[in-house]
């Protein structure tokens, strides 16, 4: 079940940063922080690219082994597939509020309130694949299935590392981000360059 | 006892009358993160502490292939075993580097002269710390302070580094990071012992786990499986620890 591991890594990466923006936009409304926008938009651009680049294929990939083992989970797995096939609309309008704040630091709130919603549905989102989908795949899915799963993942983590060049390398990334990030939550401040 | 770094048998520690932690068995292979977990007060630090020999126990440790009978704090460093506590226990007044020096002081002391070496190796994995190799730890965030005590231990060039809740306190950000630097150190070599209440961020980096209640080993197993386990889900992993975790987004 390294299919399982892999999704679990991922949703923490992602839990992670969510946590990181939340905390600085509420270091800032209180006059605590000076923002960095650089690192505001490779935070967003982390949110966007990792989800959609390497994170959703692959549940689209292990999510649907499920109805071919059971009918159980229907209705989550309809409702996710709509989740991941709206993600990019979803995560325009998150862009699109960070871009106005980039040109007028007056709609801070704007872009607050826009995150803000973009969490609170992307932690439901991961809850209700933690808490409904991925039991069942756990209960359900046979030792070939999860052969299979596992292979098809070591090579997506293997081909889209980063590290030859060829992909965005996303731990990388990370890293980078948890170094500008101010304390408490990173061990920054340092300006995030590009 | 081939390819275990550490193995233990019937470890008990008692404060007074009361028995913390009871005929405890577990065992470290070589290059493997293993990992022990449980709730506050199951005995996990006081397990750690009494390897290290920092508590007087009863039972055997085997370390590196040879038992120690009675396990005393300097000789389990000489012979490559380190502990990064709870606490850190850094010399707040002192500067970054010479905290790392004071790590390579047993080592030095019995003739080694590679702790300059050993240093940059630190400073690779820890760029932070070299930049900041001149200030004094007592204003360094609790993640760089969780940096440095690591790279303190790494110090010593242990066989076996025991890290005593590394995530504690720290944001979940800084936690991934912490984890991820665990998994580096697995690879080039280093065999480790993580104590976490953190249970799912533990059972995500290590090979093999023990899950500690009430100052007994309760269940084991590679971590894959126990991750999978319905009762470890249950009591360490399920809706509570998740929306612990993702609330805090």
């Amino acid at each position: 079940m390294e299919a399982l591991h892999i999704i679990g890594e991922e949703h923490q990466s992602l839990a992670a940063i969510l946590h990181a923006i939340r905390f600085m936009l509420k270091e800032i409304a209180a006059g605590k922080l000076e923002a960095d926008l650089k690192l505001f938009q490779a935070m967003v651009h982390y949110l966007d690219a990792y989800a959609e680049k390497r994170h959703h294929p692959k549940e689209d990939l292990l999510f649907r082994r499920l109805p071919q083992r059971t009918a159980e989970g229907a209705e989550a797995l309809v409702k996710l597939g709509l989740q991941h096939a709206a993600a990019p609309q979803r995560m325009a309008a998150l862009e699109q509020a960070l871009a106005n704040y980039v040109a007028d630091n007056s709609r801070f709130d704007e872009f607050a309130r826009a995150f803000d919603a973009y969490a609170e549905f992307y932690r439901e989102h991961m809850m209700l694949e933690e808490d409904v989908v991925l039991p069942l795949l756990r209960t359900h899915l046979t030792a070939d299935d999860w052969t299979e799963l596992d292979a098809a993942f070591r090579a997506e983590m293997q081909a889209k590392s980063g590290k030859d060049g060829k992909e965005e390398d996303f731990s990388a990334l990370f890293s980078r981000l948890v170094d500008c990030a101010p304390a408490p939550i990173g061990f920054g401040p340092r300006p995030f360059a590009n | 006892m081939s390819g275990k770094v550490l193995v233990v048998k019937d470890l008990s520690v008692a404060y007074g009358k009361v028995e913390a932690v009871s005929k405890i068995s577990l065992e470290v292979g070589e290059g493997k993160i293993v990992t022990v977990i449980g709730p506050n007060g199951a005995g996990k630090t006081t397990t750690l502490s009494a390897i290290m020999g920092l508590l007087p126990s009863s039972g055997h440790v085997a370390f590196d292939g040879c038992i120690e009978q009675v396990p005393e704090v300097e000789r389990m460093v000489v012979r490559g075993m380190n502990l990064v506590p709870e606490k850190r226990e850094l010399f707040g007044t002192m500067t970054i580097e010479d905290n790392l020096l004071l790590g390579a002081f047993q080592r030095n002391r019995h003739g080694h002269r590679d702790h300059l070496e050993t240093m940059e190796e630190v400073y690779a994995l820890f760029p932070r710390l070299k930049e900041r190799r001149l200030q004094q730890v007592g204003t360094m965030s609790g993640g760089e302070r969780q940096m440095l005590a690591v790279g303190r231990a790494l110090m010593a060039k242990p066989k076996l580094l025991m890290l005593d809740e590394p995530s504690l306190g720290l944001a979940p950000l800084i936690v991934r990071e912490i984890f991820r630097i665990i998994s580096e150190l697995r690879r080039r070599g280093v065999s480790i012992l993580l104590v976490e209440q953190n249970a799912r961020a533990a059972l995500q980096v290590a090979d093999y786990a023990y899950v500690l209640e009430n100052g007994a080993v309760k269940m084991q197993g590679e971590a894959e499986m126990l991750r999978n386990d319905p009762r470890v889900i249950e009591s360490y992993l399920g809706l509570a620890s998740k929306h612990q975790e993702m609330l805090a987004t």
